[in-house]
């Protein structure tokens, strides 16, 4: 490698740079300013939290979002080439990695908002809250947009850190503290398998980046079979991460363990940052061994969808059936990988973007999900299913939105972006890997029991009828307005959310 | 013009819907609403049938819209004469179940009312979703509409169900809404399938220009033949109907009967019949199993001891018939499947309804203990041997023509399937006539006749007093009501229109079906 200067693309860089900068200033102004006095103190570290994701957004959509989705490609930190072809790079910003971004940012705008449920409770230190959530979004941002080995992991392992963290920060609460070590241990174990793979593939292949490998493949320079191990350690160790079975273990009590608003962090923008993980290793950079990776795949998939829908039917509990339902959702999701093994590259990036446009809707009405499962959280903390008898009268905004997010994510009308990114995934293994969409067909009928159970408790009248006794906080009514109205706006045009996102991979 | 009548045959249930909702708080002017926007709806797809020409290819006849640019889904609306009558009788049901519902006050099973406006609500978008499947000529988009009955219906039998059982009614509503969901899916992938082999969504096309050949068009046409099976229901994926059709409310199994079944029939023609080669063993195996329905059903109400019941297994029975003039591939068969499909729907509808206004006389559907209703309550018992007649298929009366048909086509199958298995089909289902015949008949004599009388040994005795809440036969009851017969006056009319002059619907539908269809004998 050159050691001169290397120019910058800055632009490219500053959205994330942009994250993380915020991140240091709520630190720094929640460390500055003493303990909050008031309620209206205590919420400022999320008032800076959201302040700096949109910030991120409104730059990133001025300075790169024409050029990108006109197919451009701008890249950072490229090195000149030892081998022959372009110069590879560690930093690239694509439609892909738009799309990623604005999962990302999305969610850690409505992950700020549910936090302010804490805020009353005061258990929670607010600024530290918002700094790990700030930073671990960062890496999600660039684990996306990374283009190297190196890069991915190390933004892997900035997603998880602080995410430990949030999972364990309320103060006094053990269950808490023992969601997180779980947590910490099995992350810590996938990292270092995932390392193990990619030292492999390196072996195998004599580079880091992406794009050099997929050349070191194709040309048939390096064994194959040391590259084949190598990609199957990586997708266990970013299995993980995704809560595919059967490396999901951790995930129910987990999620139960933690804060409501960190399960809805670890279920959408975590579970992302797995996924594009997966995709940039898998499509970008060994698109060559896809007959090895994507059988084991499509394995996992139908193990994951199938294992996560049978073990919900039997939860009473809310965010344990979210769980459940988010490691069943994680397996659809997979399908698309499943189905590419003798798919050529152009039809390769076609068939997964069906992923990418599956976890868009997913992230929407999980977090629309999530949201109700908090302002019920206020009143409520045992989270029975039973506790949500009767929500539809009484806090008609959580109760609808919850409503819209269950068929959604059941598949059915009204919730119709559910069932159009279903139909989507469904056409991705329809005729490659028909067996796993016959599979998938089952387990939307499976997961339809609990879903509906769920929303039967809905509608059912209130054991006391009275006026509502919830005192939602502004920030979490917020959220599940926003996130309610993203998922009913784009069930009337699908093509707002599905279009731009399907389009991503396949230009 | 047709366009805007089309988006409004499936806009105007919904806006009335939300309406209906919008007004909950004063009940009986919500209601008032839902029962207009029932009228409403009618009036719009009398107009809608005026107005078409009964083809689905001239120009400005469809609605064709891009809708999921990704998937190539199109919003695709059209009406012909194969469609246009479903729509017809779908129309007219609801009108009638949403006319019912005024005098409705359902029943507190458990944790206060279930308030009468909900449930019309429902009924609209079920309406809805049913008419947009019905003019959908895309196959994504049909799934959508197919679907989206689903969780309302689901609402309807788990919440109105019967009072008296709740732990069977919510097993039903279970059942149905799983058996369904997972036949749809199924069929959806099935489409997909279509659709790598023949590159479009648009079934128009389809039938037009592919030619199904190899395994992928097998496959796929046998998931969507198995998808529609579970929703018409087909021998042996009927077992969800039964529970479904008995436990839920009146309006629910009226809706459930006429209309939700439709949707299968429905599809076997418009989404099946295009994507199969009736050179396949798929083809007899289906037929096969529509016959096998036939005579399975006809034994099964043979032994019914409830009246609900023994509707629903009559629907089998009926559906048997329906699939078997599809698989014939003939412009006679589906000339029979569409005049079965419509006569099914007026005269079942009108079975449940007088089902319903038993059960409201008398609290129970039980037919060991209904007898004499000729002499208890003339009017209704005249009106349900009309309807039973009809039901059995007596010649003019409209259930005669679809069946007769369906038996000729099987007769006269298309020249691609095997003959002497058609042959014997035609046998065994004119064998169901029989029995349908038999076992309605036995009906007319056991209830409204008076049946055998049987020994009651002092055990039994006990448990009828101490069960027999309504004394029967005792108290005086209201026959026939006024608003009664306004609700079932259009059912009765049509059906002996229909039985008098078939020819009304069978021309349209046989043009429709050589021009949607064109290589049929």
């Amino acid at each position: 490698m050159s050691g001169g200067a290397q120019q910058i693309d800055w632009a490219v860089v500053t959205p994330p740079l942009v994250m993380a900068c915020t991140a240091v200033v709520v630190l720094l102004v929640d460390a500055f300013a003493g303990g909050p006095r008031t309620r209206g103190q205590a919420l400022v570290p999320a008032a800076l939290t959201v302040a700096g994701v949109v910030a991120t957004s409104v730059y990133t959509v001025w300075a790169l979002a024409r050029d990108v989705t006109q197919g451009q490609v701008r890249q950072t930190f490229c090195v000149d080439s030892a081998l022959n072809g372009p110069a590879p790079c560690s930093f690239a910003v694509d439609q892909v990695t738009l799309v990623f971004w604005a999962i990302v940012l999305f969610g850690a705008l409505v992950v700020a908002l549910l936090g302010t449920a804490a805020v009353a409770e005061g258990r929670t230190p607010q600024g530290e809250w918002h700094f790990l959530l700030l930073s671990s979004a960062t890496g999600a941002m660039v684990m996306a947009a990374s283009r190297d080995l190196i890069t991915l992991v190390v933004a892997l392992e900035v997603v998880s850190l602080p995410a430990f963290g949030m999972v364990g920060l309320r103060l006094g609460d053990r269950r808490a503290s023992e969601a997180s070590m779980k947590f910490f241990l099995v992350s810590v174990v996938s990292s270092a398998v995932t390392l193990m793979g990619i030292s492999f593939v390196y072996g195998a292949t004599g580079s880091v980046f992406l794009s050099q490998i997929d050349v070191a493949l194709t040309t048939g320079s390096g064994p194959r079979e040391v590259a084949v191990i190598g990609v199957v350690l990586t997708i266990v160790g970013l299995a993980f991460k995704v809560a595919a079975v059967p490396f999901h273990m951790w995930v129910p009590d987990t999620y139960v363990g933690a804060p409501i608003a960190v399960a809805a962090y670890l279920s959408v923008v975590s579970k992302a940052a797995g996924f594009v993980g997966l995709l940039l290793v898998l499509a970008y950079g060994l698109p060559d061994l896809a007959s090895a990776w994507s059988p084991v795949v499509g394995v996992l998939a139908a193990l994951t969808m199938t294992v996560g829908n049978v073990v919900a039917l039997w939860q009473q509990h809310a965010v344990r059936l979210l769980a459940w339902s988010s490691v069943a959702q994680a397996g659809y999701i997979l399908v698309p990988f499943g189905a590419v093994a003798a798919a050529s590259r152009e039809e390769m990036s076609s068939v997964l973007s069906r992923s990418a446009g599956y976890l868009a809707m997913y992230a929407v009405v999980n977090l629309c999900a999530f949201g109700v499962a908090t302002v019920v959280g206020t009143r409520y903390p045992a989270q029975r299913l039973v506790d949500y008898r009767g929500l539809v009268r009484e806090e008609p905004l959580a109760g609808w939105g919850l409503a819209f997010a269950l068929v959604a994510l059941a598949g059915l009308p009204p919730g119709v972006i559910g069932l159009l990114a279903k139909v989507v995934v469904f056409s991705s293994a329809a005729g490659p890997a028909t067996w796993l969409a016959i599979v998938m067909a089952v387990n939307v009928a499976i997961g339809l029991v609990y879903y509906a159970r769920w929303l039967m408790e809905l509608f059912r009248p209130a054991e006391t009828a009275g006026a509502s006794t919830y005192d939602v906080p502004n920030g979490v009514g917020a959220a599940v307005g926003m996130t309610l109205t993203a998922a009913v706006v784009f069930s009337v045009v699908p093509g707002l959310l599905l279009d731009p996102v399907l389009a991503a991979l396949a230009p | 013009m047709i366009p805007v009548l089309l988006n409004g045959l499936v806009a105007a249930p919904v806006a009335f819907a939300l309406l209906a909702a919008l007004a909950s708080r004063r009940e009986r002017l919500a209601v008032g609403l839902a029962v207009l926007g029932g009228f409403v709806t009618f009036a719009w797809s009398v107009w809608l049938a005026v107005a078409h020409d009964g083809r689905l290819g001239s120009a400005g006849s469809t609605v064709d819209v891009l809708w999921l640019g990704a998937l190539d889904v199109h919003w695709k609306l059209g009406i012909d004469g194969i469609s246009g009558p479903l729509v017809l009788m779908t129309t007219l049901v609801f009108v009638t179940a949403l006319f019912s519902l005024r005098r409705y006050a359902p029943e507190n099973a458990e944790g206060g009312p279930r308030r009468t406006v909900s449930l019309a609500v429902l009924l609209l978008v079920i309406e809805a979703g049913v008419l947009g499947a019905f003019v959908a000529l895309d196959m994504v988009l049909f799934f959508v509409f197919f679907e989206v009955a689903l969780i309302p219906m689901w609402f309807v039998i788990n919440t109105w169900g019967d009072a008296h059982d709740p732990a069977t009614r919510r097993r039903a509503a279970t059942r149905f809404l799983i058996f369904t969901v997972t036949g749809s899916a199924l069929m959806l992938v099935g489409f997909l399938l279509v659709r790598t082999d023949a590159g479009t969504f648009d079934i128009v096309r389809i039938a037009t220009s592919y030619t199904p050949a190899g395994a992928t068009a097998v496959a796929a046409s046998a998931l969507v033949a198995l998808g529609l099976a579970v929703k018409t229901p087909l021998w042996p994926l009927h077992i969800w109907l039964p529970d479904a059709h008995s436990k839920a409310p009146t309006v629910g199994s009226v809706v459930l009967a006429a209309v939700l079944l439709k949707l299968g029939t429905y599809g076997f023609l418009r989404f099946w019949m295009p994507v199969t080669s009736p050179e396949w063993v798929l083809v007899p195996l289906v037929a096969a199993l529509g016959v096998v329905g036939i005579v399975y059903a006809a034994l099964a109400c043979l032994v019914q001891t409830d009246l609900k019941r023994l509707i629903a297994y009559s629907s089998v029975g009926h559906m048997g018939f329906v699939v078997l003039a599809a698989a014939t591939f003939t412009v006679g068969g589906v000339q029979g499947a569409v005049f079965a499909s419509v006569a099914h729907g007026l005269i079942t509808g009108l079975l449940f309804f007088l089902a319903g206004a038993i059960k409201d006389r008398y609290g129970t559907t039980d037919l060991a203990r209904l007898t004499v209703l000729y002499g208890k309550v003339p009017r209704l018992g005249g009106v349900f041997a009309f309807a039973a007649m009809a039901s059995l298929g007596l010649p003019g009366l409209a259930g005669f023509w679809g069946e007769m048909l369906a038996i000729r086509s099987a007769v006269d199958q298309a020249a691609a399937l095997p003959e002497v298995t058609y042959r014997w089909l035609a046998f065994i289902a004119a064998l169901g006539v029989i029995l349908t015949s038999a076992y309605f008949l036995a009906l007319m004599r056991g209830m409204l006749q008076g049946g055998p009388v049987k020994p009651v040994t002092q055990a039994e005795a006990t448990v009828e007093v101490v069960a027999d809440t309504v004394p029967l036969g005792e108290a005086a009851v209201r026959d026939v009501a006024g608003t009664e017969w306004l609700t079932w006056a259009p059912l009765l009319a049509l059906t002996l229109l229909l039985g008098v002059v078939p020819g009304l619907l069978l021309a349209p539908v046989a043009d429709a079906a050589r021009a949607f269809l064109g290589g049929l004998g």
